[in-house]
């Protein structure tokens, strides 16, 4: 009586799905701008931005979920939001572990450009707006990998969305904390279940990116 | 003059296909986004938050008695899985508004204390010293547990312990130390997991080694580990599960009148009945016994 039914296994993957889309905009809305602006300005302190960024990339997701849980605590800063175990937190923590992916590829993507391009567009009295759109068309390919990084990088994680969310039945039960779940109560078959789905999803995500990038190829 | 950027073939072809497979993501995400929001509707307001020792939340039983209380009162109860030790922790920070462990000391000094206001005990079974079925110590023709435990050190038999201050492992430190054996001291043959019993468990049939358990997880990884049970009941095994009310005096946070009611509900004959039959289903026999008893009531 305690296997995984359809019913449920749809429910966890749109409710994953629907996070993990949700962090992804986030990220993105945050991550592109920066990554932009750091890529294409100099200023002093900007290397030492980029190393934070770097390094951001190797945050150990669980730490970050440690951290998060602990501010949503109702003994912590954030109690009084009543946010503890929460889709909300359970953001928080996938937007700050797909952030400074974002931002790093972004940056990557900017810097490759070549050194005349930016010059080009100028010179050509292209209005800033206009500029910046041909800018994110220019660098679609670092864009895309970034999109598929921060949502490979989420989709799969699970320290952090446990810590957050809890993997409480119905409200934050993910896909990665059903199968540590399901492991857990030795109900493999249910575990298989969701750890295809999981693999599926994933699949998905790669397949789209071959088949842009063979698009650039040919 | 924006030829260069257009006019290429092969850029052209990504045009195409860049926003095709954006379109394609969107599409999926906002298809999630309106089911989850669908399931977000039927959200009601008033929650609990139960921090639960893993062994009662893997073993299944929460969910078959949680939402029977959230039909008769309307209660959400989000239950967290986190381990006897976190969820002790959790209570004393008032990080949470029930408590449902298995470590009658360590429950008895947060009543004491008065982080508890309320102490339950709800239900019962015996844990189990489970090892490999041609059990070279000869644990089971040891007169108890504690006999079993000293043979197993003096011969340094292969020891699998939890190690991660769960009530499971609170229990091997306290049935060792009662042995006479300090139970922080390492020997030959002993692993420490830091993990889950699950685990621990599959770890001990790898190494065939001896553990001690308690009966759901151990029947639910029975056929994965080939160990077998080689202990009996005796007092000493009991494992006696309680439910207790973060107190509410101390925390303001805390849900007081709603946590009172899943106390009772917990306690009453219809939670009573699903406890007593769980288990039958998947193993064949009941995995816990339900108890009629008192609380105990921190004093003011």
């Amino acid at each position: 009586m305690n296997e995984l039914d359809g019913l449920s296994l749809l429910a966890i993957t749109l409710r994953t799905l629907a996070l993990c889309g949700s962090s992804l905009v986030i990220a993105l809305a945050l991550g592109v701008p920066m990554g932009i602006w750091l890529g294409s300005r100099n200023f002093p302190g900007r290397r030492a931005l980029l190393g934070l960024v770097n390094s951001g990339m190797g945050a150990p997701p669980v730490v970050v979920g440690l951290l998060v849980a602990q501010l949503f605590y109702r003994s912590g800063p954030l109690g009084d939001l009543e946010l503890w175990y929460s889709t909300q937190a359970m953001v928080t923590a996938q937007v700050l572990i797909a952030l400074p992916l974002v931002v790093a590829l972004v940056v990557a993507a900017v810097a490759s450009l070549d050194a005349d391009w930016a010059l080009q567009v100028r010179s050509l009295g292209i209005p800033p707006l206009w500029r910046h759109w041909l800018l994110l068309r220019e660098i679609r390919l670092g864009l895309l990998a970034a999109v598929i990084a921060a949502l490979g990088g989420i989709l799969s994680e699970v320290g952090a969305v446990m810590q957050t969310g809890g993997n409480l039945e119905g409200e934050t039960r993910v896909l990665t904390t059903a199968i540590l779940m399901y492991t857990r109560m030795g109900l493999f078959e249910s575990a298989y279940a969701l750890a295809a789905v999981l693999l599926g999803l994933m699949l998905i995500l790669a397949g789209l990116l071959t088949w842009v990038q063979y698009g650039e190829k040919r | 003059m924006s030829r260069r950027f257009f006019a290429a073939d092969r850029a052209r072809d990504t045009l195409r296909r860049g926003p095709a497979a954006l379109g394609l993501l969107l599409a999926l995400l906002l298809v999630a986004v309106a089911g989850a929001a669908s399931a977000r509707a039927e959200d009601s307001p008033r929650s609990v938050l139960l921090a639960t020792t893993t062994s009662v939340q893997d073993s299944g039983l929460l969910e078959v008695l949680l939402p029977v209380f959230r039909e008769q009162t309307g209660i959400r109860v989000q239950a967290v899985a986190v381990g006897t030790g976190a969820a002790l922790r959790m209570g004393t920070e008032g990080n949470a508004d029930l408590l449902l462990t298995h470590a009658p000391e360590a429950e008895k000094t947060l009543l004491r204390e008065g982080v508890v206001s309320e102490r339950v005990e709800i239900m019962e079974n015996y844990f189990v010293l489970a090892g490999p079925s041609d059990d070279p110590a000869g644990v089971a023709q040891a007169s108890g547990v504690k006999e079993a435990l000293r043979a197993i050190r003096d011969q340094e038999q292969p020891f699998v312990s939890r190690g991660d201050d769960s009530g499971t492992h609170k229990r091997e430190k306290a049935l060792f130390r009662d042995a006479g054996i300090d139970p922080d001291l390492r020997w030959p043959g002993l692993t420490r997991t830091g993990s889950g019993m699950g685990i621990s468990l599959q770890v001990a049939g790898q190494r065939e080694a001896y553990i001690l358990s308690d009966m759901g997880t151990f029947l639910a990884f029975q056929a994965r580990t080939g160990l077998v049970t080689l202990s009996r009941r005796e007092p000493a095994l009991r494992n006696v599960y309680a439910v207790l009310i973060v107190n509410p005096e101390r925390f303001s946070g805390v849900r007081a009148k709603e946590a009172r009611k899943l106390a009772s509900f917990l306690q009453g004959v219809a939670a009573r009945e699903v406890m007593g039959q769980f288990g039958t289903e998947r193993f064949g026999r009941p995995l816990f016994e339900p108890l009629a008893s008192l609380p105990a009531i921190a004093a003011p």
